[in-house]
């Protein structure tokens, strides 16, 4: 190969741009490297160094988040800079951050090796935030197996438990056949719109723009129709979108809880980053698109709801009301369609979705004992009186999520309907407006277990009481997280357009 | 006649059918993992005809990733199978029930 198309081709990588990623990365590999060249007493410093570096990437993240590289593609097509993919990225890194606090207070009770856990978050979330910026299929397929990769291990971390096994094995065959769906419908996309006898084919067929463009001069080919049929069901799959929710409660309960938390928020977010991408590129099938994130939309909602009624286990509730959240974002992707700022309404969403839920699953992780997957709502009795910190935290985020005003949770769901009024999508709207009051059913269910006095068997002697596991002390570093995402999801409720606009999302 | 587009995309068809089937129906999940990876070497036939046929070359670059990604799938997977094997005895999916409400 000449050397100067090399050249040319390389002119292109400006590693800059994705400075953050390779950050994360690094720190990764630093983390493997301290586990080495410490002495074994020294170890328990390793995650702290995790978060330390994390909380620096941040603050340099936030200090150029306005790069010139916005707007632009680099490394050749791979990569597209964009305000949403901005504040993604930031969402990433807070939802790492969060997670590896939580890790830590959940690691402490575990005789596990504890600095994968750590590394295999960073790994994770760097892919993601490369994910959120993909332009081209490989760049998404790569990255969003690199995610998917992470998770297995992630979900299965604790191997003494039968359980976490269950639900990596069970979330390790929902997820392969889910990228072998997406995957089939890649090849389809692929090999149709490199069709040299079709009009607008392109060489680099591969590439989103390229795609969009050939996508609008073919309106009616079936291949191109069932390629994005597929792709779009392989990314329902990760979003979690009824008919492809099956996996959800199990995963969720099986997996040690910081990791569920990290599903719940980064996962979701991940998939809803590639969703508003390919939305855009097709756009030459806007109806069908739309026909299918319809009927998928108003299933989700309905299903995550009735199906979150008659739970009693926790971890099992905050999954399949995260089916639910899946289904109102939705509609909020499908009145992107016309209503530009109905992108920024899910940015919003999507940031109140993780400051709840990282206050939720925070008090979780306290409350839970040494089994993760068995956190019934009993064990939430009385929390309140002895831990009144971690009862107004709970009823902070659970109201947020619920979208009580004025929390940051209502403002998201007011955002995204009033989009999906001005799309026109009244029905959608009626459905969605119609789950959030089933959900504020259980999510006060368990509001009130913590707060008010429950009826419970009388114990008699020599009988033993169920037992009811330890609860956890708040150490400092998970105090001030828990206590920042509670009071943000306040505060945003009030305040929230200076800094949408500093974010860029109108 | 040589053989063209059409018959390498139903051996591909064809192929992720039996995959997708597979994963469905079977119990054993050693049985639904040979399933999945056959669902990847379908996608893996239909990219590489379609580069041959539309002349360019992103296709075979792209089965790469798909050899490496399938590899570290297969790495996790089997491990969390072994696990899970030494702690239940069982790899028969109706057997793992352990996780419910």
């Amino acid at each position: 190969m000449p050397t100067e198309l090399l050249q040319q081709a390389a002119a292109d990588n400006h590693w800059a741009a994705i400075g953050p990623e390779l950050m994360v990365g690094c720190l990764a590999l630093l983390l493997l490297v301290l586990e080495i060249v410490l002495p074994k007493a020294r170890h328990e410093i390793i995650p702290s160094v995790a978060v330390v570096g994390l909380l620096g990437i941040i603050t340099g993240f936030v200090i150029n988040y306005h790069t010139a590289f916005v707007g632009q593609t680099t490394f050749n097509g791979l990569l597209r800079h964009s305000g949403t993919g901005q504040f993604l990225r930031l969402f990433f890194l807070l939802a790492a951050t969060g997670v590896s606090v939580l890790g830590i207070v959940a690691l402490k009770r575990q005789k596990m090796p504890k600095v994968e856990f750590f590394a295999i978050t960073l790994v994770v979330s760097g892919a993601m935030m490369l994910l959120a910026q993909a332009n081209n299929f490989v760049m998404l397929f790569v990255a969003l197996e690199t995610v998917t990769v992470g998770f297995y291990i992630l979900v299965s971390y604790t191997r003494t438990n039968p359980l976490s096994l269950e639900a990596g094995l069970k979330y390790l065959i929902m997820g392969a056949l889910s990228s072998g769906i997406l995957l089939f419908g890649i090849a389809l996309l692929y090999g149709v719109a490199g069709n040299p006898a079709l009009t607008a084919a392109s060489a680099d067929s591969m590439n989103f723009d390229a795609l969009r463009v050939f996508l609008y001069a073919n309106p009616d080919n079936i291949i191109a129709a069932v390629g994005i049929v597929l792709v779009l069901s392989g990314v329902a799959f990760k979003v979690g979108a009824v008919p492809f929710q099956i996996w959800i409660p199990d995963v969720y309960q099986g997996a040690p809880t910081p990791v569920t938390a990290f599903l719940a928020i980064a996962s979701k977010a991940a998939g809803f980053a590639i969703l508003l991408t390919l939305v855009t590129v097709f756009d030459g099938y806007q109806s069908l698109v739309v026909g299918v994130l319809t009927v998928m939309a108003i299933a989700t909602i309905l299903f995550g709801n009735l199906a979150a009624l008659t739970q009693h286990n926790v971890k099992r509730l905050i999954g399949l009301s995260g089916v639910s959240h899946a289904g109102y974002l939705l509609v909020g992707v499908i009145a992107a369609i016309h209503v530009p700022f109905a992108v920024g309404a899910i940015c919003f969403y999507l940031f109140a979705y993780l400051l709840g839920s990282l206050a939720v699953f925070g008090v979780m992780t306290h409350v839970s004992g040494d089994d993760d997957a068995d956190q019934d709502m009993d064990h939430y009795a009385d929390l309140a009186k002895t831990h009144p910190f971690l009862g107004v935290v709970l009823a902070v985020g659970l109201g947020s999520l619920a979208g009580i005003p004025p929390l940051a949770g209502f403002m998201g769901k007011l955002l995204v309907f009033l989009a999906a009024f001005e799309a026109g999508l009244y029905a959608l709207l009626g459905v969605a407006i119609l789950g959030v009051v089933i959900s504020i059913y259980y999510y006060f269910g368990w509001i009130k277990a913590a707060f008010f006095p429950q009826w419970r068997p009388p114990v008699f002697e020599g009988d033993d009481p169920l037992p009811e596991p330890p609860r956890q002390v708040v150490s400092t570093p998970a105090g001030i997280l828990l206590a920042t995402a509670a009071l943000a999801s306040v505060l945003l409720g009030f305040y929230q357009g200076p800094l949408g606009a500093w974010l860029g999302l109108g | 006649m040589g053989v063209g587009l059409t018959e390498y995309l139903t051996v591909a068809a064809v192929v992720f059918a039996i995959g997708f089937v597979g994963v469905l129906v079977r119990k054993n999940t050693l049985v639904i993992y040979m399933c999945l990876e056959l669902m990847l070497v379908a996608s893996t036939i239909a990219f590489v005809a379609f580069s041959r046929f539309n002349g360019t070359m992103e296709g075979n670059v792209f089965v790469f990733f798909i050899l490496t990604v399938a590899a570290a799938e297969v790495a996790v997977g089997l491990a969390i199978i072994v696990a899970l094997f030494r702690r239940r005895q069982t790899v028969q999916v109706e057997e793992l029930n352990a996780l419910k409400n």
